[in-house]
């Protein structure tokens, strides 16, 4: 079960804190955030409930949440660089400075909330490899299409945990395939958790619809109420920027309306409604994109969320790949005081506009700076984060006056004599 | 002969100096760094002697050129924006920061010099879509290939304006296409004169065995005589870091090292060496990569250069997309006191190696800070000039003291409220 192939193809990290290796003990193996034996934990550990190291949570000495720039929100992970929504891919974004890692849940067919975009596995996963589930893949309507392929809910933690997540992109590297497993929502919690600095989490309650009709829970209990469960379980609860919120941020995003007025019953914990491309309906409404980003629906949902978040190209549109003028979506969104979060910015060339000259820093300086967005969903957490330091720097705290004073020093220091 | 077509296709840019019109006189339509109307101009009066605005040339006041950070060459102007090698790519490149705009110099039949990289026009131009010239296609043998295609040598100037450059890169910009001519050197060196700021050019003795076998010139001149003969036409001359040099700066470079020792006795403008591939001999004295080098030949050229141009990918080989660990090729040049100025530095993504997270400013960074180079040859001026502008900002001289104190200002309006 140990993939020691993965030891031969990590990338040269140093990592921050010693190892601590064994299987005995989980707590043991929390112990520091070494990327090695925290994924041979995963592996050989799964689904086994996470205890708390003493002294390991929230405590005042952990770096805060930034709040005083937009969101850098790491889109499954830094998966430019990882397969989506692995261990790797969110440990690699918290290094790189996210400020919350995202990720979309679903569950196994015994009812474990688990971290996967897909409802099928074809595209993510090396399914196609394991004969052993081959006679699993059917066809299932996934909003209004007949789609085939290997549905997450037929197959059993165990067995999704069988499997390995590969890189959905060809142009990405390709280098980690099959090397990292599926993890839980769980799993990913603890991540943000044992961050040495506060990191929230951004989970979305994702194609519920078609999870409560596959995954049937005991007691009556649908995926909404599991979700909420396992919230809690950890500790996350209170409203935007309470105390408590800020101990441990979280946001709960969802494309289902439904779902998110059903949850507001059960947190207070603040939540984010996604928006689908202009042609497509709300999976559980069957709203129009003009119905619900009308100023009347966002007056009535914003009574259960504080932010929207929708596909950027949606907010501004796209002509012959440039930028038309921007909608007023954001201007009516920030009148009504709900935020915003577009989706999704990637480096490539491909994903980039030509006013933006295959610059991805141009384009978080238009979307931050003339758009004026609250957070990002980014595939390339790094990028926006060094944008984010070169042009807004986290202030220093007590450390500011040396700070300046450094500041100051090789601003002077830069008067050196030309190149010879 | 104007094309009127531009107006409607041009991207929207606030141009810094009113217009000027008119096709009479030359000096009147230079007033301005005006692109549509230089581009009338160019395409009106293609070949004509350029004549100085009195007072245009250098003054005092005209800001200087940057020495105190690597070099920021725009390598075949903004190409990564503009169809190569054209007025607008390299209008766009002063506009974006470039310290020197960069070209390749070769002759048309009649003799005159013009920028163009390829020798044969067909991935260029719009070659093709002339039937007058079907007929000129033919086969010759280049560096050792024999290669098919239209020939630049076997077209007048006249012909070679009738044509439209386009973008080579089916992934970026088309819609520029066919509406911008391939300009002289002449033209080239008085964008740069032109700039409101000092301005390098880095010109490139192209393929000279190659242009002296199929182009003469009158009174047994060659390619080269009539290269330096241009340059001094206009005023370039000086040993590196020269005042004189420093007013007009420039590079010469070169594949071919007889041509760069040629040219030594003809100027003391400082030469750079360019070098190829692994697997690609000099096109003149047919010596391997290997051998050039070599200290020994290191030290032998150095008495003719001030630096060199290798190909980035040999300085630091590449497996599987990944870096491998530097070359010692930098050190010794470095030892030997010649700079390093590798070529080419691209923004998308199948450029970028891994270890750059598909990040441009990454690479930047690796190259500027790791490896030490002395300048970058580059397609996208723009990033670059902003990444250094991020990490080291240009000193500002005598507005410094008030800059500062903004700075300090900046440092504490910091302290905002959190998100509300």
């Amino acid at each position: 079960m140990f993939e020691l192939t993965a030891i031969l193809k990590q990338p040269k990290q140093k990592s921050r804190i010693g190892a601590a290796k064994g299987r005995d003990s989980m707590a043991s193996a929390l112990a520091g955030l070494v990327p090695l034996s925290f994924l041979l934990l995963l592996v050989g550990c799964a689904s086994r409930p996470l205890y708390p190291l003493p002294g390991k949570r929230y405590d005042g000495s952990k770096k805060p949440l930034q709040t005083f720039r937009p969101y850098n929100l790491a889109h499954r992970g830094s998966n430019g660089e990882f397969p989506e929504e692995t261990a790797a891919a969110y440990m690699r974004a918290i290094e790189e400075g996210a400020d919350f890692i995202e990720g979309d849940v679903l569950a196994s067919k015994d009812g474990v909330l688990i971290m996967q975009h897909d409802v099928t596995l074809d595209d993510t996963t090396d399914i196609a490899e394991h004969k052993e589930f081959a006679n699993r893949k059917r066809a299932c309507n996934v909003q209004g299409t007949n789609t085939t392929g290997f549905f997450h809910f037929d197959f059993t933690l165990e067995e999704l945990k069988s499997l390995g997540v590969k890189q959905r992109y060809p142009f990405r590297d390709q280098q980690y395939n099959r090397k990292f497993p599926i993890i839980t929502f769980e799993e990913f919690i603890s991540i943000a958790l044992d961050a040495p600095r506060v990191v929230g989490i951004y989970p979305e309650i994702k194609n519920p619809a078609m999870v409560n009709q596959y995954v049937k829970w005991p007691g009556g209990k649908k995926f909404e109420d599991k979700f909420v469960e396992t919230l809690h379980k950890y500790g996350y609860r209170g409203e935007y920027m309470s105390k408590q919120w800020l101990k441990q941020p979280a946001f709960i995003q969802s494309f289902a309306p439904t779902s998110l007025i059903y949850v507001s019953n059960l947190t207070d914990l603040p939540k984010v409604f996604l928006i689908d491309d202009i042609t497509i309906p709300t999976q559980d409404t069957n709203q129009s994109y003009w119905e619900i980003t009308s100023d009347k629906y966002l007056n009535f949902i914003k009574n259960y969320v504080m932010g929207i978040g929708p596909w950027k190209d949606t907010i501004v549109y796209v002509s012959e790949n440039y930028l038309q003028l921007p909608t007023d979506l954001v201007a009516r969104a920030h009148a009504l005081n709900l935020q915003v979060h577009p989706y999704t910015y990637r480096n490539e060339n491909q994903f980039l506009h030509f006013n933006f000259s295959q610059d991805p820093y141009k384009e978080y300086d238009y979307w931050i700076n003339t758009i004026g967005v609250d957070g990002l969903f980014t595939d390339f957490t790094g990028s926006l984060h060094q944008y984010q330091e070169w042009t807004t720097p986290s202030p220093s705290g007590e450390k500011s006056a040396t700070k300046l004073l450094d500041k100051i020093g090789s601003m002077i220091s830069k008067y050196r004599n030309p190149q010879t």
